[in-house]
C-alpha cells in the first residue's frame, strides 16, 4: 500500500471518530463588585448530571459532558458575586438565611466541529435558563442567558482538546456575562429594589 | 536497498540538523507615547480572541513573544496569559476584552480592578493579533512501501508568511504607547531521493524572535 493510500485510511478512521469530553472544573472567581446579600443556589440533578451526545453522520459519536463542572463553576461564581452563598437542598423549604434561591438549568447546547462549518473552530452554544425564587420559594422571575466558546483546531493536538477548550470557554463566557449583567436584569432589578432600597 | 554505514547515518544527520530554508523578516515600530519599566513593573502578552477569523494569533505564538520577552539581555517581568485571565475575570474574556484603549479608563477606574492590576504590578498590556499562513506549494513527492523496502522519490517546496502586529497599551495612562509590526517569508523545501530531507524555513519562529526582541527594548525604551 502506498503512503497515500496509507494517510487517506488513517484520515477515514480519524473522521470516524468523534470525541467524548468532560469539562474542567478549575474556574476563576469573577472580580466583581460584591451584592450585598447572601444567596441560595439549588442545583438539581438534571443539571448535575448534564450530558450532550449527539452523532455526527460518518463522523461517529460525540459526547460533551457538563453536568461535573455546574457545581465549581457556580461555586467560583456565586463566591464573587455576594455576600454570601450556599448550595441549598430544594427551593421550598428552610432557606431563610439567604435573601433568594437562583436555580440555574441548560436547556439546550449546540456544538460544530471545523468539518461542518468549513471554518477552523470548534465552536460551542450553550443556552442556560435562570430562575429566581424568594427565600419562601415564591417564583420572582426568569431569564434566558446564552454563552459562546470557540476553540481553534489549531491550538489543540485532537478534536477532543479542542471541543473541551471550546466547551469550557462557553462556560467561563456564562459565567461572565451572568456576572456582567446580573444587576440590569429586569426581575433581579426588581428584587434589589426591594431588598436595598436605594442602595 | 543499501544500507548507509553509521558514520554515513550520522553525517547526514548532522547535516539535516543544520540545514534550513531562508526567511527575511522585517520589523517595524511606531511610537505613539514614552514607555519605561521600573523595578516590579510587569507586561502581559493577549491574544485577540473576539470572534472566529481565519487569522486567529496561534496560542503557541503568544507564549512563544512572552517568554521571548523574559529571557535573555534586557528581560522584563512578564505574566502568564491565563493567570492575567483568571485574575482578571471576567473583564478579559473572548467577548468582554476592551477593543479600543478608549475602553480601559472605564476598566482601569473600577477600585477592585485597580487593586488587582497594583497586585501585579502590570505597566503595559500587549495586545497580539496576526498569524502565519501558507502562501504557495508547489512539486509533489511520492513515498511507496513494499515487503522488503520503502523509498520517496520527488521534490515539495511551499512559502509560509508570517504577519503579527502587536499594539502595547500603558495600562496607567489608559492610552497606545506603540505599535510593533513583524513580518518574516521564507520558503521550505524537501527533496527526496529514497530518504525525504526537509529544509525547513522557521518563519513564525523568526517573526517571534524578532518582535519579542523589539517589544524588549520598546517597553524599556533601550534602542
Amino acid at each position: 500500500m502506498s503512503i497515500r493510500g496509507l494517510t487517506l485510511l488513517v484520515l477515514l478512521l480519524a473522521g470516524c471518530g468523534g470525541a467524548k469530553v468532560a469539562v474542567p472544573t478549575d474556574f476563576p472567581v469573577p472580580v466583581v463588585d460584591k451584592v450585598p446579600l447572601p444567596i441560595g443556589i439549588y442545583i438539581d440533578e438534571n443539571l448535575s448530571s448534564y450530558t450532550h451526545t449527539e452523532t455526527l453522520e460518518g463522523r461517529g459519536e460525540w459526547q460533551i459532558e457538563l453536568g461535573s463542572a455546574q457545581r465549581p463553576m457556580f461555586q467560583s461564581l456565586l463566591e464573587g458575586m455576594f455576600y454570601g452563598h450556599r448550595f441549598v437542598d430544594q427551593v421550598v423549604g428552610d432557606n431563610q438565611d439567604v435573601a433568594a434561591i437562583l436555580v440555574p438549568s441548560i436547556e439546550e447546547l449546540q456544538f460544530s466541529t471545523p468539518q461542518q462549518t468549513r471554518s477552523e473552530y470548534y465552536e460551542v452554544w450553550i443556552r442556560y435558563q435562570f430562575k429566581l425564587y424568594d427565600n419562601r420559594g415564591v417564583l420572582l422571575g426568569e431569564w434566558p442567558l446564552t454563552a459562546y466558546g470557540k476553540s481553534h483546531k489549531q491550538n489543540h493536538g485532537s478534536s477532543s482538546t479542542s471541543l473541551q477548550e471550546a466547551a469550557l470557554i462557553a462556560c467561563r463566557d456564562a459565567m461572565a456575562f451572568f456576572s456582567l449583567q446580573f444587576r440590569s436584569v429586569p426581575v433581579v432589578k426588581d428584587w434589589l429594589a426591594g431588598q436595598l432600597g436605594g442602595i | 536497498m543499501h544500507r548507509l554505514p553509521g558514520f554515513g547515518a550520522l553525517l547526514v544527520g548532522l547535516v539535516i540538523a543544520h540545514l534550513s530554508g531562508c526567511v527575511t523578516s522585517t520589523i517595524q515600530e511606531v511610537r505613539e507615547a514614552d514607555t519605561g519599566m521600573e523595578s516590579g513593573d510587569a507586561v502581559v502578552v493577549l491574544g485577540r480572541r473576539t470572534r472566529p477569523t481565519p487569522g486567529e494569533t496561534e496560542m503557541d505564538f503568544i507564549s512563544c513573544v512572552a517568554n521571548g520577552m523574559s529571557r535573555g539581555d534586557n528581560s522584563v517581568s512578564v505574566i502568564d496569559e491565563q493567570q492575567f485571565l483568571d485574575d482578571m475575570f471576567p473583564w478579559f474574556e473572548p467577548r468582554t476584552a476592551p477593543i479600543n484603549t478608549s475602553d480601559l479608563p472605564e476598566l482601569i477606574n473600577q477600585p477592585l480592578l485597580a487593586s488587582r492590576l497594583d497586585q501585579m504590578g502590570l505597566k503595559y498590556l500587549v495586545w497580539i493579533e496576526g498569524s502565519t499562513r501558507r502562501t504557495d506549494s508547489a512539486g509533489s513527492l511520492t513515498c511507496t512501501v513494499t515487503a522488503g523496502a520503502a523509498g520517496c522519490f520527488g521534490f515539495l517546496s511551499w512559502e509560509n508568511d508570517s504577519s503579527y502586529e502587536a499594539s502595547v497599551w500603558d495600562v496607567k495612562t489608559g492610552k497606545t504607547a506603540g505599535r510593533i509590526s513583524s513580518e518574516a517569508i521564507g520558503t521550505s523545501y524537501m527533496p527526496a531521493i529514497i530518504i525525504p530531507i526537509p529544509l525547513i524555513a522557521r518563519v513564525r519562529s523568526s517573526a517571534c524572535s524578532s518582535l519579542a526582541g523589539q517589544l524588549k527594548s520598546f517597553v524599556q525604551n533601550k534602542g
